[in-house]
């Protein structure tokens, strides 16, 4: 007896820290969940923002399109950035230093936080480069954030490709781009995917680095990468920040979670498909 | 590949040009770091030569559109502390606790349905958070307690711990996982109970892990902006637990908006941020060669 009495506390502290964890989250999504769901219907999904002050009435229909349009230019520009990366890592770089090195500079580019992202974005992209506050300088931003997401990720999945094989095709005289092109890149399509989805839903989430760079407050469904555009989690911080409409912003926080959780849940159905295949 | 005494195929032309390119995107992505580090100690240094950098960062002042303009950072730069130490000094017990729990006592399934679920709540945007602390933590502390107003350290302590318990939970269960794989059946096969075992086999053997969450978890949320933001109140005077403040992220995000490119506001902020960013890379630099080590040990 005595010692379940000992080691009482430890008992308690665990059960307590797992109640709490689980509790927040449910909360937190079920808080959100009761509240919007009553909000979403097909005039608030395809509608504008309408009233004054705008956004009180109508719908979020620009700042979904303008969220999707950052998300894809952001997945986009962060795998042009993150798939060669890992490829040239895992496969040509045969300097261990220089792979530490580049690890070490990809994990503290995870490490900037989001403002200071935003702030590089504003004075790179939109200041010198001039490409203004615009779908394209927002897009770009978020593609440089989600970049050692995605990389970290796709190196991982390199790294776990069954060494013997390579080595086999090594040795029958193949190339070593060939190997990579006809052995490891279509056994790792479906984990390129995965962190491509994962790395959106990422970027589809971010407020602070476009908030100078790319989202505004009232934009059409932009037209041209050189528009600016709306976003989903900005036009979420005006509605509350601003105290617009509370109804308005449970129902574009759960418009927002939905499609996170979409984006999130690709990475389980490429894997139930793998199983199956 | 891992070898370099194999003995490679030559290229073809088309080989060799796909190498060369992965080489220069390689060295683009990887030179984005010193490009943000250049852009914004480029802005900082022009504002660092008409106030000195300890005047920066001690000042208690900052009314960047006053004649003369006061730039203190030390309220800003005392709240981001401040809130980062209340946020990590909760959730890292709980964390702990957490991922403990899942590696240890939770079997096979269930951490298979709860690591998920964590990672789903790392996936919850700030913005959403901070929303949510609005309306649930913010609104308590009005309606339950006489506050004079819900922004508060506090609030945004609890909050920030909601959103960083992920990173604490990943890391901690990640290595417990890798210890009990080497000890787990030697330390059943004692007869040692799980509790023993989790009080003197786990917690010494996770020391140097249990560090690098805390720093990792520290520096996430010293870098939280829209969250934090929408529930500390955003004044910059001293901070005091149930009092409203306003953080360095949170800063940046309010004025960079209303500041004109160039004057001496904009670089005000550029230099916020730089000083930010410089102690994040520090504590980042730590993350890495603690987490180096670790891959050495196991």
């Amino acid at each position: 007896m005595n010692r379940f009495r000992r080691y009482r506390g430890i008992r308690i502290w665990l059960f307590i820290s797992i109640c709490l964890t689980f509790a927040s989250l449910a909360i937190i999504l079920g808080y959100i969940f009761i509240h919007g769901i009553n909000e979403l219907s097909i005039q608030f999904l395809l509608g504008t923002p309408q009233g004054f002050p705008l956004g009180i009435e109508g719908g979020i229909w620009p700042a979904i399109m303008g969220s999707l349009g950052f998300t894809s230019i952001a997945c986009l520009f962060g795998s042009i950035l993150a798939i060669p990366t890992a490829i040239w890592l895992v496969f040509y770089n045969k300097n261990l230093c220089i792979t530490s090195l580049c690890h070490f500079f990809i994990y503290s580019m995870a490490g900037v936080p989001s403002i200071i992202l935003g702030l590089f974005g504003y004075a790179f992209f939109v200041v010198t480069l001039k490409l203004g506050v615009s779908l394209l300088s927002g897009g770009l931003i978020l593609g440089v954030m989600i970049f050692p997401f995605i990389e970290v990720r796709v190196e991982k999945s390199f790294r776990e490709f069954p060494l013997q094989l390579v080595q086999a095709s090594l040795a029958l005289g193949v190339t070593r781009t060939w190997t990579l092109f006809h052995l490891v890149f279509p056994a790792s399509l479906g984990d390129i995917a995965s962190a491509i989805a994962l790395g959106g839903s990422f970027a589809m989430g971010a407020t602070a680095p476009i908030l100078f760079t790319g989202a505004v407050l009232f934009a059409p469904v932009p037209r041209s990468l050189f528009s600016p555009a709306m976003a989903l989690p900005n036009h979420l911080y005006i509605l509350v920040g601003q105290g617009i409409s509370l109804s308005k912003a449970y129902g574009t926080a759960l418009v927002l979670i939905i499609i996170l959780l979409a984006l999130n849940s690709v990475p389980i159905f490429i894997r139930m498909h793998r199983k199956e295949g | 590949m891992k070898n370099s005494s194999y003995l490679f195929v030559e290229e073809d032309k088309r080989g060799r040009f796909f190498v060369i390119i992965c080489k220069g995107v390689t060295l683009l992505s990887v030179s984005l770091l010193f490009f943000m580090f250049l852009f914004i100690a480029k802005e900082s240094l022009i504002f660092f030569q008409n106030t000195p950098l300890r005047a920066f960062l001690t000042g208690q002042r900052w009314n960047p559109l006053a004649t003369p303009p006061a730039f203190g950072l030390a309220p800003m730069i005392a709240a981001t502390v401040y809130v980062s130490v209340l946020a990590t000094a909760i959730a890292f017990p709980i964390g702990v606790g957490v991922a403990t729990f899942l590696s240890v006592l939770a079997g096979n399934k269930l951490p298979n349905i709860c690591l998920p679920l964590i990672d789903l709540m790392a996936g919850i945007p700030s913005v959403v958070y901070g929303f949510a602390g609005l309306l649930i933590i913010v609104k308590f502390f009005e309606t339950h307690f006489s506050f004079s107003s819900g922004e508060s350290i506090l609030a945004g302590g609890i909050l920030l711990s909601v959103m960083i318990l992920p990173y604490i939970i990943s890391t901690c269960h990640e290595s417990a996982t890798k210890i009990l794989r080497r000890y787990k059946h030697v330390s059943t096969a004692l007869g040692v109970s799980r509790w023993h075992m989790i009080r003197y086999l786990l917690f010494p053997s996770m020391s140097k892990a249990l560090f690098s969450a805390l720093i990792l978890s520290f520096s996430r949320a010293m870098g939280e902006t829209m969250a934090v933001m929408m529930v500390i109140g955003n004044s910059p005077i001293f901070p005091k637990l149930l009092h409203k403040a306003q953080t360095i992220p949170g800063l940046i995000a309010l004025e960079m908006g209303g500041a004109h490119v160039g004057s001496p506001h904009y670089r005000a902020l550029f230099a916020a941020g730089f000083v930010l960013m410089f102690v994040l890379f520090v504590f980042n630099t730590l993350f890495f060669i603690i987490e180096k080590s670790l891959e050495g040990d196991a």
